[in-house]
């Protein structure tokens, strides 16, 4: 079965360019993932849907509709969007009075979920293509020093997730080796970045993120990928107000891991809008040119 | 002084009866970032022993430990001995401050209204339009929202989150 893109909301509404460096990197790798038309939120784990049981649910499950009605599979750009879709999906699939249940609401707007597609986070997808994506890389980033962020919602709960190891995972760091880098090894690196709690409250979410870079800078990371676009907010956002908070100087380049596999597959620079990043990316552009 | 309420603790076991299987070894809490980071206020073993416990007021009212610090980052879900899914217990009682009207971050509740409003947690503007078109993406189609809409009151989230207050 093909691919239709979930691209949440974080993504297209606020960095479209980390969109548009998946999409180029799916196409150079000869894959060809389809819109899907009329999705909402997934809902957001860490947010909306922590409110109400049943709308979790229920949201989650018409964006599953709409998938299971194009007859595609759903290739999600963001980790919070996989893991609730994914979490939806578990929950109905394994509870039939549930599915009962939601598909009651659902058909308030002429929909029924029945539970035949599969879920995938991009960066599954591009890790069971890692041998294509060596094959074809043009300009290994020789010598760049990386910290991969795995993220949480990318990894756990792993009885849902169902994928890399979730306490010591491996997949992120060895895409990181395909395109020619050199994934770094941090103590942090399993931790969670903190960006949940900006929505609770900023000082722990701050907190969170300094132990994070940190432990990136004793390691000696050049720059920061992730899978997930609140981890990258987080990053890329956060740095600056850590370094007026504590009077540090954190500027750690932040990439999404289809930034650098782009720049890697020598895919056109003008074409990723790495411009619209607020860490500037010039000292890595250089270190890799 | 605090009650019992037998109630409140079986509604949570029946929602995740996972629940059930904890002993207290307290492990969730020694694997919780934020656990360390607010050195032991927010603590997850604790949380789950006033659930067993029944303790109603502690954990709606007084929030005490606040359940919204949580940054479901699951770890204490991977760690637990007994496969307590706290994370799940932690979503129940949230869902119960919501319905019983009890204060919760505004930032949630903003998120939900954006939902209910435009289907999406952060709508498309027109400047970040411009970007995409800029970007050579395609436009994105939305979710119609009249069906959105149905579907949110099938469910009836405007009045659990109590959305219509923030309107006042």
């Amino acid at each position: 079965m093909s691919y239709n893109y979930f691209l949440g909301c974080v993504i297209p509404g606020r960095l479209p360019f980390l969109e548009a460096s998946a999409r180029r990197t799916f196409e150079k790798i000869g894959m060809k993932v389809g819109d899907q038309a009329k999705c909402s939120c997934c809902p957001d784990p860490t947010g909306a849907a922590q409110l109400d049981h049943e709308t979790f649910l229920a949201l989650g499950a018409r964006n599953l509709c709409l998938f299971e009605e194009s007859n595609n599979n759903i290739l999600s750009l963001c980790s919070g969007c996989t893991e609730s879709l994914k979490t939806v999906k578990h929950l109905l699939d394994n509870d039939d009075e549930k599915k009962k249940e939601i598909n009651l609401k659902l058909k308030s707007i002429g929909k029924s979920y029945k539970g035949n597609i599969q879920i995938k986070h991009f960066a599954e997808v591009l890790y069971e293509n890692i041998e294509k994506i060596k094959k074809l890389v043009k300009k290994p980033l020789k010598d760049l020093k990386v910290a991969g962020h795995p993220g949480c919602h990318y990894l756990r709960p792993s009885e849902i997730i169902n994928w890399d190891d979730p306490l010591n995972p491996k997949t992120l760091d060895e895409l990181i080796e395909a395109i020619g880098a050199d994934p770094v090894e941090y103590n942090l690196k399993n931790e969670c970045c903190g960006n949940p709690l900006e929505k609770s409250d900023k000082e722990i979410s701050l907190s969170m993120l300094e132990n994070k870079l940190k432990s990136m800078r004793e390691a000696g990371a050049d720059c920061i990928a992730c899978v997930c676009p609140a981890c990258y907010q987080q990053f890329d956002f956060n740095q600056r107000e850590i370094n007026k908070k504590n009077n540090t100087d954190y500027k750690f380049p932040v990439f999404y891991i289809t930034e650098l596999i782009a720049l890697a597959l020598g895919i056109d620079t003008e074409n990723l809008g790495l411009n619209f990043h607020r860490v500037k990316v010039n000292e890595v552009m250089q270190k890799i040119t | 002084m605090q009650m019992v309420d037998f109630e409140f603790r079986n509604e949570l076991i029946k929602e995740d009866f996972s629940l059930n299987y904890c002993y207290q070894c307290g492990t969730c809490s020694s694997s919780c970032p934020v656990a360390l980071i607010t050195e032991g206020e927010y603590n997850p073993r604790k949380i789950i022993e006033q659930s067993l416990l029944g303790l109603k007021e502690l954990l709606i009212k007084e929030q005490k430990p606040n359940v919204w610090l949580c940054c479901t980052c699951q770890m204490c879900v991977e760690e637990c001995p007994q496969n307590v899914f706290l994370t799940e217990i932690f979503e129940r009682i949230k869902n119960k401050i919501v319905l019983v009207g009890e204060p919760y971050p505004e930032t949630f509740k903003s998120q939900a209204k954006s939902i209910i409003e435009s289907g999406l947690a952060i709508p498309l503007t027109q400047p970040i339009i411009r970007r995409r078109n800029q970007l050579d993406l395609p436009e994105v189609e939305s979710a119609n929202i009249d069906e959105i809409k149905k579907l949110l009151t099938a469910t009836d989230f405007e009045k659990k989150a109590k959305i219509l207050e923030v309107n006042k």
